[in-house]
């Protein structure tokens, strides 16, 4: 293995300016309104930001309940049966950043990779 | 093993107990699970350059377990261990050729293999891609933190012998 | 603890960096509008530098438009022409153009785009809530009134015969999609991408140079069924799986054979044009979807100046040369067979 101090400071440097190039790349793509929830590794859900009306939707799993509002085109999670509240405190749904809550293996996320639009 | 080495291991786990229950109080720092300073991690990088790879083993693994369970969430025990489990192989396998007085580089790495961690057993529990998108997020602060932890874990190591 | 210097001032440089790039970022977030009009959903992308303004006059265009065209609103040029009762309708230039080319596409498609069927699709009960399927003496009665050749266009007048009456939805959204399209290119815009109500008009490539991805929706399912890859140009789609009823077990779709004065019934569940002009692929996707999938390749042989993916009942896809690299089906229909006309 290297000993070089100066080779693996480099690489601390390294890790640490792609990640953050990673976040701005992440945080400044563009995102449609298509919404995908996944519980348990299966799609549960797919929202049309752009067609839903203020609303509420609940899952369970387990017996614990995570509660997902739909307001004003946007996602977020209003309340969880969960230790840390992560999900909740994720805020409104961003492009590249879902909304996750792992105890109850859910997540939420904009369909990014797919269509810019949909002719119909 | 003798006493005092185990006595002392033992004063380590519950000093990165107490530490990883108060932080565990503090509200989240970013709206990204699994995201935290880790500052029990203090102990453990502290560990890496003063006792054996069992003994550091034996104190991570002794930690984890006690944490969950005060903590009571018994489902961040797979990802603290993933996570803990390949910093400390990595911080083991690193200590060998990053010197004391570059401990914060050697933590930094550490931090980066529990983010790698963390995120491979979310991978594999959620069966989903989305967690990836948590990854340079994690890793960004991470090496903040790595950075922090290290820092304090190398002003400590020589001012505080607790090993024979 | 730091070797003076060197591995500092990396780290710092590294961090300077890194937040140069959180700034630069800002730049490529598109300005995105979407609103209600012309009894639709429209949503408006645009990228660039003056693309925020651009989209808020999208939405005035827009509106601007439906009062003109609007059947349903009293005032507009269109609801005068129809109570005009056969007298010369002075009207703006939009509207003269947009009926004069409606006029052009039913000699160009034979008749099956046909603006002035509009006292049918109110006899079946479109207009409203209350369908019902009316007697053949009252279609044919009201067939007689159908003949977009006898609309006269005069410099900006416009000339119905007595009990006449027309309607743009065939033609209205692609028109409005162009209008919008050379709105955003005036203001600068390179870059946009224009969703009226499943009319999608596309302006130059993503701000990265790749193509756009516009998905086109199943008749059968709220999924699609396949994609296009394209870079400038139009898609619309005609169908019968958004407004219907049924009677009797069967199902009466919103758009009308001028021929028939019935629902299209020409064996095809769906058609979406591509082309580069929004009102051609708009006109066209009804046209084809009217006189089914035989006379839509003599189309389009004949005219020629764009493509089409048809589906037909037993879920063939039809998908012309010119749309054969640009489209690609969809994982859930890979049953659905697919042939490329030529």
């Amino acid at each position: 293995m290297i000993r070089s101090q100066k080779f693996w400071i480099a690489v601390c440097a390294v890790i640490f300016a792609v990640s953050v190039i990673a976040c701005v790349i992440i945080l400044t793509r563009p995102h449609g309104s298509k919404v995908i929830i996944k519980q348990d590794g299966r799609v549960v859900m797919t929202l049309d930001l752009d067609r839903e009306s203020d609303r509420t939707v609940e899952f369970v799993y387990e017996g614990r309940k995570n509660v997902l509002e739909i307001k004003n085109g946007g996602v977020r999670m209003l309340s969880a049966d969960c230790p840390d509240h992560v999900c909740v405190h994720t805020g409104w749904l961003r492009s590249g950043i879902p909304i996750v809550c792992l105890p109850n293996k859910l997540t939420v996320e904009f369909a990014d990779s797919e269509e810019d639009a949909v002719a119909r | 093993m003798n006493i005092k080495r185990m006595t002392v291991l033992a004063l380590l786990t519950s000093l990165a107990l107490i530490i990883f229950v108060v932080e565990l109080q503090m509200p989240p720092i970013a709206p990204i699970p699994g995201m935290k300073i880790g500052f029990a991690n203090i102990v453990t990088v502290y560990a890496v350059y003063k006792f054996n790879a069992r003994e550091c083993a034996l104190l991570l693994l002794s930690r984890i377990l006690l944490g969950c369970l005060l903590a009571g969430n018994m489902i961040s025990l797979i990802y603290s261990l993933s996570g803990g489990a390949l910093c400390l192989a990595g911080m083991l396998l690193l200590h060998k050729v990053i010197d004391k007085k570059h401990m914060w580089v050697c933590s930094i790495l550490g931090a980066v293999l529990h983010n790698i961690g963390q995120t491979v057993a979310a991978l594999a529990l959620m069966q989903t891609a989305a967690v990836l998108s948590y990854f340079p997020f994690l890793t960004a602060v991470g090496c903040v933190a790595g950075l922090f932890t290290g820092i304090c874990a190398q002003l400590v190591v020589d001012r505080i012998d607790l090993s024979d | 603890m730091f070797e003076r210097g060197s591995e500092m001032k990396k780290l710092l440089c590294i961090f300077a960096a890194a937040i140069t790039f959180l700034f630069t970022g800002c730049a490529s977030e598109p300005a995105k509008r979407s609103f209600f009009a012309m009894d639709t959903y429209i949503t408006v992308t645009a990228y660039g530098d003056n693309a925020e303004n651009a989209v808020k006059d999208s939405e005035q265009l827009v509106l601007s438009l439906e009062k003109l065209w609007s059947v349903t609103y009293p005032e507009s040029e269109i609801s005068k022409i129809n109570t005009a009762n056969g007298k010369a309708v002075k009207v703006s230039e939009k509207t003269a153009e947009i009926i004069s080319f409606s006029k052009n596409m039913n000699a160009y498609t034979g008749g099956s785009l046909d603006i002035s069927v509009y006292p049918l699709v109110k006899e079946w009960g479109f207009t409203g809530d209350s369908f019902h399927v009316p007697a053949q003496e009252k279609i044919s009665e009201l067939l007689s009134r159908v003949d977009a050749q006898s609309i006269s266009v005069n410099e900006n007048t416009v000339t119905l015969k007595k009990d006449m009456m027309i309607d743009l939805g065939a033609v209205a959204k692609g028109y409005a999609c162009d209008l919008l399209a050379e709105q955003l290119k005036n203001s600068g815009v390179k870059s946009a991408i224009i969703d009226l109500g499943g009319n999608i008009r596309t302006v130059g490539k993503k701000t990265d140079g790749s193509l756009w991805k516009v998905g086109l929706r199943s008749p059968e399912s709220d999924d699609l069924f396949g994609t296009l890859t394209l870079g400038e140009g139009a898609v619309a789609t005609s169908g019968g799986y958004e407004r219907y009823f049924e009677a009797d077990g069967k199902r009466y779709c919103h758009i009308i054979d001028p021929e028939t004065g019935c629902p299209a019934e020409s064996g095809l569940l769906s058609v979406s044009v591509i082309s580069p002009e929004g009102k051609l692929s708009d006109a066209l996707s009804t046209a084809l979807f009217v006189c089914g999938a035989d006379k839509a390749r003599e189309l389009w042989k004949k005219l020629g100046g764009f493509d089409y993916i048809a589906v037909t009942d037993k879920h063939e896809v039809l998908v012309t040369s010119g749309a054969a690299d640009v489209f690609e089906l969809d994982v859930s229909c890979s049953d659905w067979k697919v042939t490329v006309v030529v």
